[in-house]
């Protein structure tokens, strides 16, 4: 064959990364931690990690919450603010992910934060796993572990997403936790 | 007799084609497999090096360079000579916050609407006239082909994993209008975006869908703007405080309103009036309450009697002609987010 066929999507040039994938040292319990929230604006989404970080605080615990908002939820969190809350906090919840750009984007924050040696349980819709997946596996940490919550979240009213953080605590804590 | 030339191996050409398929590059149609002698060919058409970044989307960490936009391009089926063409569409797309964003991964499934200007609508045999929207040309279909195959392929969103279209639309990667200049009583839709007239320039936004508007019925110019107004004025498409719809005028329409005496801004104006819905109307469809700029199911009434206007400026509402002077079909194009406003011009490094 005179010519090879080209590749039209520049990756077979680019480096694979080996690296084990990051994740911080987890704590025992909650106790006397700080809950950083990074709130991404999606509809429901701070009355949502409200009311977790409120639980964290009644059952666990947690003594302090830091609620931080990410302006463009599309996108993955500026480095000042995830270098902020790595300083003012001990773990983080992010979320809501419930669309295409900001499930996966919730997913990318996590893993900025356990690279900056922080637990981090991102929260997605459970519409979203496969873009969620997908992102976590671009940022080297393939099988990267979050929670979930049903879809849709945006609809729910006040009583129904304290109702949905509630169920959703347990998976929180066992991310955040060893 | 003359000879006939000696026509290509099909089975070679089938082989090639499934090759690409296997590779997860298509978007469903078949791909012109793409050789080191075609894509030289492309590159010959720009003083653009090969390695120059052209788009970069920084959440997935993937970035689009001159030479993978020419791969994708003769992959769609372009000709070497529309790949300025290409450039320039893609420039002018990623001067769209939306698209620089979350918009390729978004639910809506956005399409881009891509608008050629000047002389080079004629030298590469656009489509100007009849069937704006498609199919059936070449540099048309190809060129828009080309987009979607590099956010494919160079950015690596692919439907369900990181695109997440729920529906989808029709003519995602199919929208690629030539302007009916010749018939068009108005400066192109490049002086809009700030390019001279007879400039060749391409202007690009991303669109939710098309709707039609079939007037055919009056020749009071002001009937057709209220029909186009209730287009504009659904409560489906509205999800924001604002919203932004163009219109894709015929050349019927057009004229009818020129001669009316309508500029662009005049209609612009008008559509900015008129376009918009009772408080009662929006609470009716659960959209009535404003959270920041995001709308919600609000039950207060109180607002019921108050008209609410949806398009805030005149860039929320660009106006182009398109299509042939057979019909008074005009074309009301739903619009992600908000166009940029700006055109750019082809074969010019920006």
């Amino acid at each position: 064959m005179p010519y090879q066929i080209l590749d039209p999507t520049g990756t077979t040039q680019a480096a694979h990364e080996t690296a084990a994938p990051p994740r911080a040292p987890r704590r025992a319990d909650l106790r006397g931690a700080t809950v950083g929230l990074l709130v991404n604006t999606k509809q429901n989404a701070a009355p949502f990690l409200d009311e977790v970080g409120r639980l964290l605080q009644e059952r666990y615990g947690a003594t302090g919450v830091l609620a931080r908002t990410k302006v463009n939820f599309a996108a993955p969190a500026p480095e000042d603010l995830v270098k902020e809350m790595t300083a003012e906090c001990d773990v983080i919840i992010t979320g809501i992910g419930d669309c295409g750009s900001c499930s996966a984007s919730a997913v990318a924050d996590g893993i900025a934060f356990e690279s900056a040696g922080l637990p981090a349980a991102a929260i997605c819709s459970d519409a979203f796993r496969v873009t969620a997946d997908a992102m976590a596996e671009l940022r080297g940490a393939p099988g990267y572990r979050y929670a979930t919550t049903p879809h849709p979240v945006a609809v729910l009213t006040p009583d129904q997403v304290r109702e949905r953080a509630a169920r959703v605590l347990d998976d929180v804590v066992a991310l955040l936790t060893a | 007799m003359t000879e006939a030339p000696e026509a290509p191996d099909p089975e070679a050409a089938q082989a090639a084609i499934e090759y690409c398929y296997a590779q997860g590059w298509s978007d469903g149609l078949p791909l012109v497999p793409a050789s080191q002698p075609l894509v030289e060919a492309f590159l010959a058409t720009t003083t653009r090096a090969p390695d120059e970044v052209i788009g970069e989307l920084e959440q997935v960490g993937r970035n689009c360079t001159v030479y993978l936009a020419a791969v994708n391009a003769a992959m769609a089926g372009c000709l070497p000579e529309y790949f300025p063409v290409v450039l320039a569409a893609f420039d002018a797309l990623m001067r769209e916050r939306a698209a620089r964003g979350g918009g390729w991964q978004s639910t809506s499934g956005p399409a881009p609407m891509i608008v050629v200007n000047g002389p080079v609508r004629h030298e590469l045999g656009f489509n100007t006239v009849g069937g704006a929207f498609g199919p059936g040309f070449r540099p048309n279909a190809t060129v828009a082909r080309a987009i979607g195959l590099i956010v494919r392929n160079a950015f690596g969103i692919r439907p369900h994993v990181l695109e997440q279209a729920t529906q989808g639309l029709p003519g995602r990667w199919s929208i690629c209008l030539a302007e009916n200049e010749e018939e068009s009583p108005w400066p192109p839709f490049a002086a809009d975006g700030g390019q001279p007239e007879g400039v060749s320039a391409v202007s690009a936004t991303l669109l939710r869908t098309c709707e039609f508007v079939d007037n055919r019925h009056t020749q009071d110019p002001e009937q057709v703007l209220w029909d186009v107004a209730d287009t504009i004025s659904r409560t489906g498409s509205l999800i924001f405080r604002d919203t932004s719809a163009g219109v894709v005028f015929c050349p019927e329409h057009a004229q009818m309103l020129s001669a009316a005496g309508y500029a662009k801004p005049d209609i612009q104006a008008w559509l900015m009036e008129h376009c918009g819905r009772t408080g009662a109307d929006l609470r009716r469809a659960g959209k009535n309450g404003l959270r920041g700029p995001a709308r919600f199911a609000d039950p207060d009434e109180s607002a019921d009697g108050t008209f609410t206007r949806i398009l805030p400026s005149p860039t929320h509402v660009p106006l182009v002609v398109a299509g042939a002077r057979n019909a008074a079909i005009s074309m009301v194009v739903r619009i992600f987010g908000e166009w940029s406003g700006t055109a750019t011009p082809v074969g010019v490094t920006p």
